[in-house]
């Protein structure tokens, strides 16, 4: 008897950049998926080896030989070298968000990506994360009809790494942080026009705590309030939505639906922080967006997330950082000549 | 003994009327009377005049003029909101205390003579805010006065609601309520800030509005306010009718400090059993606790008793107002606002 077997799929083979915070969660969700793992970093990449997996590599060079595409996960401001670099050397981009610094560079990334014919995805994983991604459906699907009042929280420990709290390095709390929920804004109600932000502080460097606020105005006619804080060291993440429509509302606040909550009695310390990432209660939200981008990279269809989605992001995120400046208003650019994906 | 204290409800145009009839029914310390002459140019079908007071179990005068004669120590105003001041002019007039519902007014002008006219005649003026005297909110003051959050930089605030139509329609009448979400919700949410903050004036207001909710009313129903107080605490308020007309409560206020020592988030009106029902097909909520009317009018009353200030006071009302109403020109112009 001959049994016929169907050779699987030869492993993506993934060079991960950047050793840092999430590059611990995308090791091991690649991991997860059958991926093979090669990762380098200027620090930290031994370190991740031993701890997550995968094989670490002494040189970018070295790293670029041995595979098919390329995650960065580097603090912000390398991101364009990096996405350069891949996409000269023939590799599809997957790039942790913001996909850039500035819109500037966002723009170089996409139009070096779209010259050396690869794919280049930007990291935005709450559209992975289970209780957005049933939110987002409903929504799309018309279950609370169109769409007037949005609000999204997202609030956290300060991060540890030195470069978040350069301003010119991370583009500060919005840029970093709030971005995932003006992209979601924007997935769910569409492109935003105006834009006005304002943020409260105090302290400085770890001990700080900052709050964010920012207003849209999307072309639709909805509003949305999106509210970013880095809390002080130990705080619990958090992230709440509520979208209002013209049929419903639906809503979230994950400090209330746990699957699981203990409660340790007297002693216990029950108020360790979760830091930079959420507890995770749904399918993992990186597994899923990592598969999905590999199947695109694979020649499948593509991911629920483009380039210039986190273009689009950044743009809003612009806006939002220079009406802090001036405090007004601002229109957001228009996304100009990148040609936007169907 | 004392004689009780003669108070006076004006108009049931403001369904809260009910509760406060109710909540000062329940005192034997003071004589009520209630009227409500307008309650004629309601639609018909909506409740009013002597017929609701006789439901209400409270003694009624068909005019105001027979309220003045009647001689009243205090009164509480539930007129429709662009009425509120003539009835404020007439009672500091006659020497009576006031209790107005909330907003105090639908202008900067209304309100500033409000604050005028008692003041000049030496009777309270008090602003119908009452969630400032909910357990949550109480709850709240002690925890920020006693430094549980630390110094608090931003703020988030958000009183939702469904259309205020049901039981009166002049609530999205412009020419009567003055507004729309902006005008009925903001307030609550300001007026706590005004507690916590002790009186902090806003610096700089930004709004935006829309009528993607219920576009057939000619109002807007969707609003964000954007407050920067003095000091530079950052809040940003949801005022939007945004609960669906078959959500299982009239709506809620919830609130959120984030301070250099934490993080506080109020839930007013969290104290609710809930469940389902298949007969009524809809969810169930039961709210509990003590009512925060009742505390209300008890301060109301206890601040006449002891010949001091209520609060929140006339004054306070009035930085409400401002905040309203630098929310529409902002809406307006399309810019922030400076006060």
């Amino acid at each position: 008897m001959t049994v016929q077997v169907t050779p699987a799929p030869p492993p993506l083979r993934v060079g991960m950049i950047g050793a840092g915070g999430i590059a611990g969660a995308h090791l091991s969700a690649w991991l997860s998926i059958g991926a093979e793992i090669s990762h380098f970093s200027t620090a930290g990449a031994q370190a991740l080896a031993a701890s997550h997996g995968g094989v670490a590599v002494d040189s970018f060079a070295e790293l670029l030989d041995l595979v098919d595409v390329v995650d960065i996960v580097t603090p912000t401001p390398s991101h364009l070298g990096y996405v350069q670099a891949g996409a000269a050397a023939g590799k599809h981009v997957f790039c942790e968000k913001p996909l850039a610094r500035t819109s500037t560079d966002a723009r170089l990334a996409i139009e070096a990506c779209r010259a050396a014919g690869v794919q280049l995805y930007p990291g935005h994983v709450v559209r992975y994360f289970s209780e957005y991604e049933s939110m987002h459906r409903e929504v799309a699907a018309g279950t609370i009809g169109t769409v007037a009042v949005q609000r999204f929280t997202r609030t956290g420990s300060r991060p540890d790494m030195d470069w978040f709290h350069d301003e010119e390095a991370s583009g500060g709390v919005i840029l970093d942080q709030m971005i995932h929920d003006l992209d979601f804004a924007c997935w769910n109600a569409g492109p935003v026009g105006t834009v006005f932000a304002r943020q409260a502080g105090t302290g400085t460097g770890k001990d700080g705590v900052v709050s964010a606020h920012v207003i849209l105005q999307h072309h639709s006619g909805a509003i949305t309030h999106a509210a970013g804080t880095w809390a002080r060291p130990g705080t619990a993440f958090r992230t709440t939505f509520e979208i209002a429509g013209t049929g419903g509302i639906l809503r979230h606040d994950s400090a209330e639906h746990k699957p699981l909550v203990i409660d340790g009695g007297a002693g216990h310390d029950g108020r360790a922080g979760t830091g930079l990432l959420p507890e995770v209660s749904g399918v993992g939200p990186f597994e899923l967006e990592l598969s999905e981008i590999a199947r695109a990279f694979m020649g499948g269809d593509p991911p629920r997330v483009s380039a210039e989605d986190g273009l689009a992001a950044i743009l809003v995120a612009e806006a939002a950082v220079t009406s802090l400046q001036i405090g007004q208003p601002v229109a957001v650019a228009p996304i100009g000549n990148v040609e936007v994906a169907a | 003994m004392r004689s009780p204290l003669k108070i006076a409800v004006l108009s049931f145009a403001h369904p809260h009327a009910l509760s406060y009839v109710r909540a000062l029914n329940g005192r034997r310390d003071i004589e009520l009377v209630a009227a409500d002459p307008d309650h004629g140019e309601r639609p018909v079908g909506e409740s009013g005049g002597t017929v609701l007071a006789a439901q209400l179990g409270v003694r009624y005068l068909e005019t105001y003029e027979a309220v003045w004669e009647w001689g009243p120590d205090a009164v509480v105003i539930c007129a429709e909101n662009v009425r509120h001041l003539p009835l404020v002019e007439q009672a500091a007039a006659q020497g009576a205390h006031v209790l107005c519902e909330k907003p105090l007014a639908t202008s900067v002008p209304d309100a500033e003579a409000m604050v005028s006219a008692c003041e000049s005649a030496g009777v309270n003026l008090m602003v119908a805010h009452p969630v400032r005297f909910s357990t949550a909110f109480k709850a709240l003051k002690r925890a920020y006065d006693a430094g549980a959050v630390g110094e608090v930089r931003a703020v988030v605030g958000a009183n939702n609601g469904k259309l205020p139509k049901g039981d009166r329609s002049w609530f999205v009448d412009p020419e009567l309520a003055g507004g729309g979400s902006i005008t009925d919700h903001t307030v609550h949410v300001a007026d706590l800030l005004d507690s916590l903050f002790d009186g902090v004036a806003a610096r700089s207001v930004y709004a935006l509005s829309n009528t993607v909710l219920h576009g057939e009313v000619g109002v807007e129903t969707g609003g964000l306010i954007s407050i920067e107080l003095d000091g530079g605490v950052v809040v940003t308020i949801d005022c939007s009718w945004s609960r669906p007309d078959s959500y299982p409560t009239w709506g809620g206020l919830t609130l959120q400090l984030t301070g250099d020592r934490g993080i506080a988030d109020m839930d007013a009106f969290n104290t609710r059993v809930d469940g389902h029902s298949q007969t009524r097909g809809n969810g169930l909520w039961l709210s509990y606790g003590t009512d925060p009317d009742t505390a209300m009018i008890a301060e109301f009353l206890a601040s006449i008793a002891a010949g001091r200030a209520p609060q929140p006071d006339g004054r306070s009302g009035l930085r409400t107002v401002r905040i309203v109403q630098a929310a529409y020109d902002s809406v307006r112009t399309g810019a922030t606002v400076l006060l």
